[in-house]
């Protein structure tokens, strides 16, 4: 078994019998062999662009305060009051979490979990088409999207080898995300609540099998993987005594109401504890595009944001030590409020790292304040953390050596905001 | 020709094989020329199958419990097969389920779109305006609104589905265009109905330009703040847009909203109708600028609206951004360009003719780009069910388990969540997972394991007109993965008794489902 910083250090703690080399030992990228302790990401996407500014609040800022009614704010008192989850690099700002995020409010003070504020693609972009498109990809602009036609992970999880008949990379939905593209090895897994059956026997699924080996084209390599797939997942999947899939019982009530966070999330657990190899997955958690009726609206979605992750934290107890979990969105909305009870397009977000080697309990990045003069074209939460600058922190932390420079490209980090130690 | 051969499978969900006959004597374009006057779009054939559909609705009896709104949740248990009543009524039919005093059962909330769902399936299948189905959906996937979204949207969709799109689905794009504009599904969806002068909402405004007209890739941001720096800005023919004009066009569009009992003053308010109405007291009447175009304050009613419409639909960014996802769904996901220059030429030219759509359809069709393209392009699974449908008799009626299905291969009936619509890529519909449930999808078609309809052509099959389960296997094998197909060793490898005789249906409904899975029937 080869060894990376963290799990390094983990076993040491633990007291394991390892052979020690004198330091953490680095290397390319994650182990790959089976049954290593590598690390696992998880990257939640809130796409529609999360108001970061109703999600994280800096509840007691004036200009926050003149711009928006009381519902498209978080409260400091009162039935509604949110989550005080004070920071130290900012102590005169009164943060508040929205009150329909308990779970997170407990990861952070448990810190197990760390804001990065006013974060966002450095290109001032509006469309969440193409901001999506630019994270993707792991560019700064548009301007990279014509020639980077691959996905930012594809490019890290390319340049390790790996042993067959691993699942290293799934998303946890029914396409592929896009920071996937080009990676060959990269799966869409739906739910796996009732695991991964085939409408037919084995002789029948050699059959096609066959016929798709075949075939020329996306539809045959489509299928012989989707056989491959299958037959993997399906081996690591319990069954009952009949040969069925016993679904899966485990935090199943929060899994439930929670949407396609839920299920993404439920099938990356069941994913972890198959031991499929996984290192890298990707879940989708829509509905953030509030230009209307917000107040009802961003509630429903923190709430699933919220007791999704939550559960998942939970259902994963025996692998803290292993899962990062990053979430962020495409951009963060306008700070004036609309006559729609809703926000509009904005630029600066909140991107949200919890699990395995996060310094919780911070609220991180350089907070430029939501005075007139701060604010982007006078009207947004400026970008003061470039997205890639979390992403790359991650990496660096879990690879434990220097970001390969092709994974973003023309991209230099700054100075780490030290979010993993 | 076979109903199952390109060019048909790719311009229909599933030939009928008087299609296939009339190609075969006629040729292509003589064919074609017929689909795109669309006259059995409403054939009595078609209606009357659509009048004597009887959709299922179920649900438990009312608790009897006060709602939010003070009405009492006072109904029976419901469970029965009804007609279909809102996808011909006036939209007020639908929206007076909304009436904020009364409380219905969610399934009587869904029942509108509920139907819009089922007589698309239906269509499919039974139509044989079929090129004009295929553009009812490719309209619906471009101008995309969530089903779902809010119950607005969804009493709202028979009327989009039946006002709005059908009667322009091989018409005028600008004429689409302001139907799309004043439509309560789309001014609900993308929050139109709610914006105001002076905090007005940019979600309509920024949707038009980048997903309905000019494209993403006219989007040239890095001129924010200069608009005189935009190319052609100087000559009024911007080569893009910015988002100073997304919110001025937002401004250009306050006032366009749905009847819904709002307050105009202390004394009136709106009738609740869900009709598109302008409101002149909403509305932003100063001076604006959008796409470089000077706008004069005060404007007659509705003229700022139609303006930005103009600029936008007759935009040759908009000319080239259609014709190529036209090209996309039909031709390849990553069309030559040639074509999509050629089809955005015919689609100018013809930018103010009431066939406009049309015209672009049949340069498409018969262009030798398209001729190439056999194999190019997966069939969405409504198109693969439709076509399983075809071939092995079934009537594919609409069931929630279909439905489910459909979803699950990433296909769910107006529940495309956000404003882009559904892709229609290789790329998207062939991933493992939902290729697995496309598996599923024709094998339990096959066994009528969801009441879609029994399968006549392999009952028939059973039932003598085929002597072996060999001649039948052939049979699929062949006619799923295509005449070239050696079917002995795929038998052999699914444990078939080639011997015995073929009167088994669910046998042979097993070997049909099977070989429904073959790559080449996921392709057109």
């Amino acid at each position: 078994m080869r060894l990376n910083r963290r799990n390094f250090l983990e076993g040491a703690l633990a007291g394991s019998a390892l052979v020690t080399l004198g330091g953490p030992l680095r290397q390319a990228a994650f182990a790959a062999e089976p049954g290593a302790q590598a690390p696992i990401l998880v990257f939640v996407h809130m796409r529609g662009a999360c108001d970061g500014l109703n999600l994280l609040c800096p509840s007691n800022d004036s200009s926050l305060i003149a711009a928006r009614p009381a519902e498209l704010r978080v409260a400091d008192s009162g039935d509604k009051a949110g989550h005080s989850v004070p920071s130290e690099a900012t102590p005169k700002i009164d943060w508040r979490l929205h009150s329909a995020a308990p779970e997170l409010a407990g990861l952070y003070k448990a810190k197990t979990l760390a804001f990065v504020h006013a974060a966002g693609i450095p290109e001032p972009n509006r469309s969440h088409f193409v901001a999506n498109d630019i994270m993707d990809r792991g560019a700064a602009g548009s301007g990279a999207l014509g020639h980077a036609g691959n996905g930012w992970l594809a490019r890290y999880l390319g340049q390790a080898k790996r042993a067959d008949g691993r699942l290293p990379a799934i998303s946890a939905s029914g396409s592929l995300a896009g920071e996937f593209a080009g990676f060959s090895s990269a799966f869409a897994v739906g739910d796996l609540a009732n695991g991964l059956p085939l409408p037919f026997d084995e002789k029948a699924a050699g059959a096609v099998e066959a016929l798709y080996r075949q075939a020329q084209g996306a539809a045959g390599t489509a299928g012989v993987r989707a056989l491959e797939a299958a037959k993997l997942i399906a081996a690591r999947l319990p069954r009952d005594a009949g040969g069925k899939f016993v679904p899966y019982a485990e935090q199943k009530e929060a899994y439930d109401k929670a949407g396609d966070i839920g299920r993404g999330l439920r099938t990356v657990a069941r994913l972890i504890k198959a031991d499929t190899g996984l290192e890298m997955a990707s879940v989708d958690c829509g509905g953030w595009d509030t230009h209307e009726g917000q107040p009802g609206r961003f509630q429903g979605n923190v709430q699933r944001l919220s007791s999704a992750l939550g559960a998942f934290w939970n259902d994963i107890s025996a692998y803290h030590g292993r899962v990062t979990v990053v979430a962020y969105s495409e951009f963060g909305r306008r700070l004036r409020a609309n006559k729609s009870a809703g926000t509009d397009h904005g630029r600066g977000g909140v991107m949200i790292a919890m699990g395995a080697g996060v310094k919780g309990g911070r609220i991180l990045g350089p907070w430029p304040g939501l005075e007139e003069a701060a604010l982007e074209e006078r009207v947004d939460l400026a970008v003061k953390t470039d997205y890639r600058q979390v992403l790359s922190e991650l990496l660096e932390y879990h690879s434990g050596q220097p970001l390969n420079a092709a994974v973003f490209p023309g991209y230099k980090a700054p100075a780490h905001l030290g979010i993993f130690a | 020709m076979d109903v199952l051969d390109f060019p048909l499978s790719r311009l229909c969900y599933a030939a009928h094989s008087e299609d296939a006959l009339e190609v075969q004597r006629g040729g292509l374009p003589a064919w074609l020329g017929r689909q795109l006057e669309a006259k059995d779009a409403n054939s009595p054939d078609l209606q009357g199958r659509l009048h004597s559909f009887r959709l299922q609705i179920k649900y438990a009896a009312g608790d009897g419990q006060p709602a939010p709104n003070g009405a009492t949740k006072n109904w029976p248990a419901m469970d029965e097969a009804r007609s279909l009543r809102y996808f011909e009524a006036p939209i007020g039919t639908a929206w007076a389920l909304l009436d904020p005093k009364a409380i219905h059962p969610n399934e009587e909330y869904q029942r509108p779109w509920h139907e819009v769902a089922a007589a698309t399936v239906i269509r499919a299948v039974h139509s044989r305006a079929q090129l004009y189905e295929r553009m009812v959906a490719f309209w619906h996937d471009h101008f995309n609104v969530l089903a779902t979204d809010n119950r607005q949207v969804g009493c709202a969709l028979p009327a989009y589905d039946r006002d709005t799109i059908r009667p322009h689905a091989l018409g005028n794009f600008r004429e689409l265009l302001e139907a799309v504009a004043s439509s309560p599904a789309m001014l609900v969806y993308l929050s139109n109905a709610s914006s105001r002068a002076g905090g007005d909402n940019e979600n309509y405004g920024r949707e038009l330009m980048e997903l309905h007209t000019l494209g993403r890739g006219a989007y040239l941001n890095d001129h924010y703040g200069r608009w005189r720096d935009v190319p052609g800005a100087a000559e009024g023919k911007p080569a893009g847009y910015i988002d100073e004009d997304v919110y001025e066009a937002a401004r250009a569009f306050t006032g366009w909203t749905v009847e819904n009992g709002q307050r105009l003053d202390g004394a009136t308010e709106l009738p609740r109708t869900g009709k598109f109405v302008y409101v002149e007291g909403w509305h932003d009447g100063y001076q604006k600028r959008v796409l470089s175009t000077e706008f004069a304050p005060y404007a007659a009613p509705l003229a700022d609206g139609r303006k930005v419409l103009d600029l936008t639909a007759f935009h040759p960014a908009t000319a080239r951004f259609v014709c190529l996802k036209l090209c996309r769904t039909f031709v390849s996901d990553n069309p030559p360009q040639s074509l999509v220059e050629s089809a955005a030429k015919v689609w100018q030219e013809n930018a103010k003719k009431p066939n406009q759509i049309a015209a672009v359809m049949k340069h498409i069709a018969l262009s030798p780009e398209f001729a190439a393209s056999k194999g190019a392009k997966p069939k969405s699974p409504l198109a693969l069910a439709a076509s399983f449908a075809r071939v092995a008799g079934i009537d594919l009626t609409p069931t929630q388990p279909l439905y489910q299905s459909l979803a699950q291969c990433g296909q769910r009936l107006f529940g495309w969540p956000t404003p882009d619509g559904r892709p229609t890529s290789a790329e998207y519909y062939l991933t493992p997972e939902y290729l697995r449930e496309r598996w599923f999808l024709v094998a339990r078609l096959a066994a009528n394991a969801w009441n879609t309809g029994e399968p006549k052509t392999l009952t028939a099959q059973a039932n003598g007109g085929m002597p072996r389960l060999a001649d039948a296997g052939t049979y699929w094998v062949q006619r799923f993965a295509g005449p070239n197909a050696s079917p002995g060793p795929f038998l052999a490898a699914l444990g078939v008794d080639l011997g015995l005789p073929a009167k088994d249906p669910k046998r042979l409904a097993q070997i049909a489902g099977v070989c429904a899975a073959a790559p080449q029937f996921q392709m057109t």
